[in-house]
């Protein structure tokens, strides 16, 4: 009989599932994608059920359900802090304590009750120990060091683990605890320079690319690397320890100057404009700096070429790809949902490989389209019921069809198989563009994803053309796969690949091999074949604000909601009918 | 209770509107409201059984779409948009929820009939508030002419939904139509009220919190030293794993 292992993060960021049959991922999804409220913390019970179902399974045949962290080690973190800081806690102690008696304290049996899983059943993974399963379980690598960042879990910030050949596979080295957290920093320096945590830390990387670090001496002294690997933070200049609602304090400003103002207009030629630049490229060099410091003391501690990412911090591409450059390791894989959403799949895992202790199957390359998926039939239901002008079309018609809309500047959604599980699109939920010619951008800047000029597209290319444009290190060959880590556009592309050509000559690129993702590398060849260029740029398929589309009727809204230009939902083709668009359709 | 409310609402709305910034805050709220509710009638196009009314629902989300983008770009002429987070970290992070409890969507949770009902009743009230908006001139010009293309759009929603509930009605459910109309009128008030009564909670939780922070936490401040930062080796843990799994802490 099969062991059916249920994985789940909530409560904190992002909720997700992720749902293993004998060391097998079958099903995860984050709730977001359901609920449609990004980043959903709530219990995900949507994505579970969907889950269950997908297996065609119920909840009483579940082996066990592994929550990914503890909720007493992190009540007590917030307990001893609050008395460390007394009395300045005075504001959040109260808040905290009425969130977590009232309700996270316990969530044992309330998730007991509400997924229907006997507490015995109930099992608990640690933070750090689901990011770092999260990481190595799946990666290429029979062994390798393990490096986990992010805000913060129960109390540890950072921490770095051994992967080991059997078990314990995911085996703790060392920690640092909060408060020195290095996403905490880059949070509360994404407040400072104006933009929502959790949200804005991907503008904080694209305006670093604009500036120079010339705020290194102050970076440094906010910052300190000491002996060991180990980092200090100037916990006067920031308040996340006491403070409920803001990240720094007035020294953070008397050493910086005055935050930026949220939602004003950024320009990086006007002199204001250069210093946010400026204090960005400093923040992103910082936490690079203390990446690499990191990195080379877990190399000093477990002595294997390979590295695996995950936590929070690494989704920033950049720092990544620096790592790759300059640090310790030959081989760097990072877990595509680095996130806490992908602290669900790495309980599940580590219960599979660790609790119950089964042996890793290797060259297995990991996938991440592990989300809901519709029929053919299933969509042409819905769109019919939508009236939405479709044409059905071959599978060769539809790649055709595509490159004449991409190839004539269209801007097409690609809503295709399984949802990605993680932040970005990979093909399956992307909104595509001609990458040529920098006037894309501008359009799907403006009028598609509504959000700053100033933030980089991605673009996708053939695994078999990738070298022609992109200057890709040889560390990265799987993190490329997932856009977890950036190349270098060749100069004698970068006029002509505007679009996704960053301002620093970086792009985030996604590599497309044949066997992982056989649809989308034959638009890429398909769109090369008419073009010689099998590049596209591809952006994640959601409107501002909004979680990735996951339904067919969440595609056709993005579209009538936005100035894309067709939605490939499966085989059909979707257009607008413009009767619908300007709210005067009246039947 | 309609009279009441109307009453209330042109007592009301002038000071409301008067206050320094009630522009951009009020604008910036219509437009969560109109997001939540798209996100709801997304929910309903998705589930419903009724696929004749697929489109209804499909076409108001998108209505709503507008209307959510419309009032956002308005509230940002009165100034830059706030920035939502901006703790780094958020230990008491209190879960969102507009039309959604429990994952469940409003549709899931009261079924087409009340839905309807509901989306019936929540129409003509925004219809009713706007009208008094525009009626008092409260607005600025452009505001108000933004506000009456929206109500354009509030009517064709008050309208349908009014004509399907009538068609439940004559198709015999005229029993159950009043009833799911009564629920979603007294649901309001009682809304409301349990809001009320959490926010009470609330303060009276956060009082004796900060008492027993300020009087029962200080003395262990004495023994209480922050770890030194740097990384420490994690020590074994004695404990199997499977029994260390179990634990919550
Ligand atoms: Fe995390
Ligand atoms: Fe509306
Ligand atoms: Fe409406």
């Amino acid at each position: 009989m099969a062991t059916w292992i249920l994985g789940m993060s909530a409560l904190f960021h992002d909720a997700a599932v992720a749902l293993v049959r004998d060391g097998e991922v079958v099903a995860a999804a984050q709730e977001e994608r359901f609920t449609r409220i990004k980043h959903d913390a709530e219990l995900p019970v949507r994505a579970a059920e969907w889950a269950l179902a997908e297996a065609g399974i119920d909840a009483t045949e579940l082996d066990h359900l592994v929550f990914y962290e503890k909720p007493l080690a992190k009540f007590q973190r917030i307990l001893v802090n609050s008395v460390a800081e007394f009395p300045r806690a005075w504001r959040s102690f109260p808040r905290a304590m009425q969130t977590w008696l009232g309700r996270k304290l316990w969530i044992a049996g309330e998730i007991s009750r509400t997924f229907r899983v006997p507490p015995h059943k109930l099992l608990f993974s640690e933070h750090h120990l689901s990011h770092a399963a999260s990481a190595f379980l799946p990666s290429p690598f029979d062994e390798a060091a393990i490096l986990t960042i992010d805000g913060v879990g129960e109390a540890t910030t950072t921490a770095i683990w051994r992967g080991n050949r059997t078990a314990p596979h995911v085996e703790p080295v060392a920690e640092v605890v909060f408060p020195h957290s290095l996403g905490l920093f880059y949070s509360a320096m994404t407040a400072f320079l104006g933009f929502a945590v959790n949200e804005g830390e991907y503008k904080v990387m694209g305006m670093a690319a604009f500036g120079r670090p010339r705020f290194m001496e102050q970076m440094r002294a906010l910052v300190r690397l000491r002996e060991h690997g180990s980092f200090e933070l100037d916990l006067d200049a920031f308040c996340w320890h006491w403070h409920p609602s803001e990240s720094f304090t007035g020294k953070l400003v008397s050493i910086l100057g005055e935050p930026r103002f949220p939602g004003a207009p950024f320009d990086p030629t006007t002199p204001e404009g250069q210093h946010w630049a400026d204090i960005a490229a400093s923040t992103q060099a910082m936490l690079e700096e203390a990446v690499l410091h990191v990195a080379r003391y877990a190399r000093e501690r477990v002595d294997l070429p390979n590295l695996c990412l995950a936590g929070g911090v690494g989704l920033n591409a950049v720092a990544n790809t620096r790592l790759a450059v300059e640090g310790p390791f030959d081989q760097l894989w990072v877990q595509p949902a680095a996130g806490d959403a992908g602290g669900a799949l790495g309980a599940a895992l580590w219960c599979w490989h660790d609790l119950l202790e089964h042996p890793r199957v290797l060259n297995q390359r990991y996938r991440c389209d592990l989300g809901r998926r519709w029929t053919d039939a299933e969509s042409a239901e819905i769109l019919q019921d939508l009236r939405a002008p479709r044409e059905q079309l071959s599978p060769q018609q539809r790649l055709n069809r595509a490159v004449d809309d991409l190839t004539t500047g269209g801007v097409i959604g690609w809503f295709q198989g399984c949802a990605e599980y993680g932040p970005r699109a990979l093909g399956h939920r992307s909104i595509l563009a001609d990458p040529r010619g920098a006037g894309t951008r501008d359009r799907v800047n403006a009028r598609i994803k509504y959000r700053e000029a100033f933030r980089p597209f991605a673009p996708a290319v053939t695994a078999e053309a990738a070298d022609r444009y992109f200057d890709l290190h040889t560390a990265l060959t799987g993190p490329v796969q997932y856009m977890v880590a950036t190349g270098t556009v060749r100069p004698e592309y970068r006029e002509e690949l505007a679009a996704i050509t960053h301002i620093d000559g970086s792009a985030r690129v996604q590599v497309v091999h044949p066997e992982h993702s056989p649809l989308f590398h034959s638009l890429l060849e398909a769109f090369g074949e008419r073009t010689g260029m099998p590049v596209l740029l591809n952006t994640s398929f959601n409107l501002k604000g909004d979680p990735m589309v996951d339904t067919p009727i969440d595609a056709v809204a993005a579209l009538y909601s936005s100035d894309l230009d067709a939605v490939y939902v499966g085989c059909h083709r979707v257009t607008r009918s413009e009767r619908i668009r300007g709210g005067d359709l009246r039947d | 209770m309609g009279k009441l409310r109307r009453t209330w609402l042109k007592l009301v709305s002038p000071l409301a509107w008067s206050r320094p910034g009630a522009e951009r805050r009020f604008l910036a709220s219509f437009s969560e409201t109109e997001r939540g509710s798209a996100v709801d009638m997304l929910a309903a196009a998705e589930l419903t059984e009724r696929r004749d009314l697929r489109r209804k629902y499909f076409i108001h989300a998108l209505d709503e779409t507008r209307h959510a983008r419309l009032f956002a770009r308005r509230a940002g002429d009165f100034g830059a948009e706030s920035v939502r987070a901006r703790a780094a970290l958020n230990d008491a992070n209190t879960l969102q929820a507009h039309g959604i409890v429990g994952g469940r969507s409003l549709f899931e949770r009261y079924g087409e009939l009340e839905f309807l009902a509901f989306v019936h009743r929540s129409e003509a009230l925004a219809v009713e508030q706007f009208g008094v908006y525009h009626d008092l001139e409260l607005l600025d010009e452009k505001t108000d002419q933004m506000l009456q293309n929206i109500l354009r759009d509030e009517h064709f929603h008050v309208g349908y939904s009014r004509t399907e509930l009538e068609r439940y009605t004559r198709s015999g459910k005229g029993a159950d139509v009043q009833r799911a109309l009564r629920k979603v009128f007294w649901r309001r008030p009682w809304e409301a009220w349990m809001r009320f009564s959490v926010q009470i909670g609330h303060v009276v939780t956060s009082f004796w919190m900060t008492v027993l922070y300020l009087v029962v936490v200080a003395p262990f401040k004495l023994g209480a030293a922050r770890e030194r930062p740097g990384f420490r080796d994690v020590p074994p843990d004695p404990r199997s794993r499977m029994t260390a799994a179990r634990g919550q802490g």
